[in-house]
């Protein structure tokens, strides 16, 4: 007897890609229409590498309903899509919503789920899921940790480490993240990018663009290709993925000699960097600043003041997210994806 | 933009607030004594976003309101005793009783109205926008409208216009998630309203509306933009009502707890009040000190109020023309 | 310095001098020029029968051509009149209105009593009415009892040329919203027209024709289909007074009443829907305050309660004309002799 087929969780965010960014820059939109595709062309790639089932929060922006409907059709037929099970969430149209989702996935037993969404979302998603990994899609506006992928692509990878085709030491890599701490405010919340430390006092808006609301910047990891806040480290100091370390940089507004980083979609801005280092694991930093906020991935979101000391640490025990090229790379050298042409409907699993 | 504001501009925004609120949930007391008339509808929850956007606005950039306004007009300007006497329906009211809640207006405040026709209101900025460009002014004009207007043509319309024409124009979606007693999820077909504006060319941002540093960021940027000469957009403001779609709804068309849960974890006044204080950038007393003020002066409107006089019978044709022989 | 002009013509010279005199006089509308964001030339069309032609080019930046966006740019005029401009704004066919009405209807034609008083929207908006040009049944009605209805608004209808080019610069000058009814089969028609700038004041009829017999009170169009009719029965020995209302609100009661009680006959005729007319409205107010000079019943000449047909054969039988006209004159006049 066959062992029951794998579960995959999905996770849309329905609310990403929508902030003061398309306002102030020229961030562009990603609909729900968009999202419901992209998880279509998921549903065609786990469909083709033997998932059995994927579970699926609603959500009141039709993203589920969409995809529901066409789960009935002759595409999801012909194309052989898992079993859609949707999670009967209480919704509060909050990020309190994603985290629900992800839990409930876990507590499912799901062997991996599918983000998408910006830096943001992911981290939600990262925090509840333990050690289940990650299959990392972008669709917010400045992402640095999800990688931009084409959804039949990453789904193949994701549905062939989840099937059990792929050796987990290849497929699957350990991320880094920061802890950020507030004891006076009972805080500890964590970034799987960067922290910006911003002299604006409240989270406002959220979105942080202007080089002259940046104060520092701690860094996971800084990639020179990046988008975002990870962009001036990554221009100035990068460091990998993979590095067991990561890098912070302080900025001053009124500095004579300025880096171009593009700090959102469109956004070049001039950044001032007085001084840079690297950020060792397990070391608690403080900050220079005395009161501002905090902004976790790109997003304001804690407010401290003169009676709160925040630190930031470097944690080399991140989640776990799916190597894309690593998988497809491992399909391509034992032919995975090679099946006869009879049975190119049929799921790998089954054959 | 995001910008620090002086204490001086977080006291008047709080008083802006705190005197809407005031304003609101008077009313609602009176409107129960029966002593006014017609349909009155309360902005209490909103204020945030009238108070964020005007924060950025001057007496020659015009808005225009829908007919859930008294928060439009008390942040745009318009006096609150004048206001009060409308609402009345007393000669002494800012439009000596002939319009009432859902027509006040100020045009020396750039206040075209409150407005009872829903989404009327786009079109009007557009022209006002469209003035000052004529003019060669670079004053901004700002449309408030709902999540039902989000749904009417005249909105369509004005934005498409508002683009083609590059006016300095901004549609603020107040996204209380009804219109009267239609849930705005069932009746927006997008799932956002601020989506919206990509068909018309435009950027468009969706901004807590409990938040007014939020709302106050996003105008900044939106007036900037618009200022400049770089063109509307849309900013969709996610708020709630907390009172009914007029006085005398009972809402049960809402989750029993959803107004008390709203009002307890996100209302805009307390939020503001722990932030500001927590912060060290106001203090408690401060607040308290325009509390006080804000509820003698809303007392005293209303008692000014009832005891004014109501129009005269040569009052009901008056008005109509500036000249008719 | 008069010379023979069109109406059209006059229309036009109307609105250039007007923009000429007074720098917030701006014209919005679709096509009004022509050719916005296309390729070949700009005031392609001016108006879509021309009457706004060469306006773009010398006013530039002053007719603005719309999208097809009625109720956008009829409340932009409209908002715009709340600002110290004074916009002429262009509804190409008066039965657009269903589009736009809420903009006329519920903003500009309340605001200054809605506000107290304290709101000017000095609006005007031109439109195209009545019917003959074989457009069918929603390009060519004749709604000015729509317009009339509502208080606010001020109705214009001219009927020569002449009256066309005074009249509007009266509109224009207006602090009220004024609709301006152009008729369609006039555009081409010619008259004297001064070349200087002068108003013609709202609610003063224009006697015609002096008669004694009986009263022709009508407006636009039909003012030549009675004076035609009037003609040909002052060759039956039957004398018409014929007056031109000119504008339908304000309505000149008095020179109605006046003539009427001269006559004692009324005929009115009227190119729209009998029911809830100027027609009816005219029938009534001389029934009610000069009931007593009445010598016979009032005949009303109007189109039937019909759509506007779309063939000739139907369009022609649809529109009143001077057969129809003289007709109704001689069932009053018999009416009246055998009541005698």
């Amino acid at each position: 007897m066959r062992q029951p087929g794998p579960i995959i969780g999905i996770i849309a965010n329905p609310a990403s890609g929508r902030d003061l960014r398309r306002l102030t820059a020229n961030a562009g939109l990603y609909s729900s229409t968009d999202k419901a595709s992209a998880i279509q062309r998921l549903l065609a790639a786990f469909g083709a590498t033997g998932i059995a089932k994927v579970l699926l929060p609603t959500d009141m922006t039709g993203i589920a309903a969409a995809v529901l409907k066409a789960s009935t059709g002759p595409m999801a037929r012909e194309q052989r899509w898992p079993a859609l099970q949707m999670l009967d969430l209480s919704l509060t149209q909050t990020v309190a919503d994603t985290r629900l989702a992800a839990r409930q996935m876990v507590e499912q037993g799901v062997a991996m789920i599918a983000v998408l969404g910006g830096d943001g979302t992911h981290k939600a998603v990262a925090a509840e899921a333990g050690d289940t990994p990650l299959l990392t899609l972008s669709t917010g506006t400045n992402n640095a940790f999800p990688e931009l992928r084409e959804a039949t692509s990453a789904g193949l990878a994701g549905g062939l480490l989840a099937s059990g085709q792929i050796p987990a030491a290849i497929g699957l890599r350990r991320n880094k993240r920061l802890l950020v701490r507030v004891p006076q405010q009972q805080l500890c919340e964590w970034a799987l990018v960067e922290v910006a430390v911003s002299p604006q006092r409240f989270v406002g808006a959220r979105a942080l663009s202007r080089s002259e609301d940046l104060a520092e910047v701690f860094a996971c990891f800084a990639e020179p290709h990046a988008i975002g806040l990870s962009a001036i480290c990554g221009l100035w100091c990068p460091v990998s993925r993979q590095a067991e370390q990561g890098a912070w940089v302080r900025l001053d507004a009124s500095a004579t000699q300025v880096l171009l980083a593009p700090l959102a979609p469109g956004l070049l801005q001039g950044c001032g960097v007085t001084a840079s280092g690297p950020l060792q694991p397990g070391v608690a930093y403080p900050l220079s600043l005395r009161s501002g906020t905090l902004a976790l991935d790109g997003e304001r979101e804690i407010e401290f003041a003169e009676q709160d000391t925040p630190t930031i640490t470097l944690d080399l025990h991140g989640p776990l997210s799916v190597d894309v090229e690593a998988v497809l790379a491992h399909a391509a050298r034992h032919h995975l994806l090679v099946v006869p042409r009879d049975q190119r409907h049929t799921p790998a699993t089954l054959r | 933009m995001s910008t620090q504001l002086s204490s001086e501009q977080l006291l008047h925004a709080y008083e802006v607030m705190r005197t809407i609120r005031a304003f609101e949930e008077r009313l609602h007391v009176e409107f129960a004594t029966g002593e006014i008339p017609g349909f009155v509808h309360l902005y209490a929850g909103e204020e945030a976003s009238a108070a964020g956007v005007m924060a950025h606005l001057r007496d020659s950039d015009c808005i225009a309101s829908n007919h859930r306004g008294h928060g439009h007009c008390i942040a745009k300007g318009v006096d609150v005793y004048g206001m009060m006497a409308e609402i009345y329906g007393k000669k002494t009211g800012v439009c000596g009783g002939k319009g009432g809640s859902m027509h006040i207006a100020d045009l020396s405040k750039g206040m075209l109205g409150a407005n009872g026709i829903v989404g009327a209101g786009a079109p009007l900025v557009a022209g006002s926008a469209l003035a000052a460009k004529l003019k060669g002014r670079d004053d901004v004009s700002v449309v408030f409208f709902g999540d039902g207007a989000s749904n009417e043509g005249a909105v369509f319309e004005a934005m498409n216009m508002a683009s083609v024409m590059n006016l300095a124009c901004i549609f603020v979606a107040e996204n209380n998630g009804y219109a009267e007693a239609t849930a705005s999820k069932w009746s927006v077909a997008c799932d956002h309203i601020a989506d919206r504006a990509a068909g018309f060319g435009m950027p468009g941002v969706t901004i807590d509306g409990y938040d007014f540093f939020a709302v106050h960021e996003a105008a900044g940027a939106a007036v900037e933009r618009a200022r400049s000469g770089q063109g509307p957009s849309l900013i969709e403001v996610k708020l709630t009502r907390y009172y009914g779609h007029f006085e005398g709804d009972a809402q049960t068309y809402r989750a029993p707890d959803e107004v008390k849960n709203l009002r307890e974890t996100r209302d805009c006044l307390l939020q503001f009040r722990n932030k500001t204080t927590r912060a060290g950038l106001l203090s408690a007393a401060q607040l308290d000190a325009i509390d006080g003020r804000v509820d003698g002066l809303i007392e005293d409107a209303v008692r000014r109020a009832k005891a004014d006089p109501k129009p005269q019978p040569a009052d009901l044709l008056s008005d109509v023309y500036v000249s008719y022989p | 310095m008069a010379r023979k002009i069109s109406y059209q013509q006059a229309i036009n010279e109307a609105l250039a001098q007007e923009m000429r005199r007074d720098s917030t006089v701006f014209i919005i509308g679709e096509d009004v020029a022509g050719g916005a964001g296309a390729p070949g030339e700009q005031d392609a069309w001016g108006g879509v029968l021309g009457v706004t032609k060469g306006l773009y080019h010398q006013f530039p930046g002053r007719v603005l051509d719309a999208p097809l966006s009625e109720i956008g740019y009829v409340g932009a005029a409209v908002g715009a009149a709340t600002q110290g401009l004074r916009p002429v704004c262009e509804l190409m066919f008066v039965d657009f209105a269903g589009c736009c009405l809420d903009q006329i209807l519920n903003q500009a034609a309340k605001f200054r009593y809605m506000f107290g008083g304290k709101a000017v929207t000095p609006l005007v908006m031109r439109t195209m009415v009545g019917a003959g040009l074989r457009a069918a049944a929603q390009h060519s009605q004749m709604l000015t009892s729509l317009w009339t209805h509502i208080p606010g608004l001020k109705v214009v209808c001219p009927s020569s040329p002449y009256d066309a080019k005074g009249l509007l610069i009266q509109a224009i000058r207006d602090n009220d919203p004024v609709i301006f009814c152009e008729h369609k089969l006039l555009y081409s028609m010619q008259g004297e027209v001064p070349e200087e700038l002068y108003t013609v004041p709202f609610g003063e009829a224009n006697y015609l024709r002096d008669g004694d017999d009986i009263t022709l009170v009508t407006y636009g169009r039909m003012v030549h289909l009675a004076m035609e009719a009037a003609n040909n029965l002052a060759r039956q020995g039957i004398d018409c007074e014929v007056l031109d209302l000119r504008t339908t609100s304000p309505l000149d009661e008095d020179s109605i009443l006046e003539s009427v009680e001269k006559t004692g006959r009324l005929v009115v005729i009227d190119e729209a829907n009998p029911r809830c007319s100027l027609a009816t409205d005219i029938s009534a107010l001389v029934a009610q305050k000069a009931f007593a000079a009445l010598k016979g019943p009032i005949e009303m000449v109007t189109a039937p309660h019909t759509p506007v047909p779309f063939s000739d054969a139907l369009e022609d039988l649809y529109i009143p004309d001077a057969a129809k006209i003289e007709a109704a004159v001689r069932k009053v006049m018999d009416a009246s002799r055998s009541a005698a």
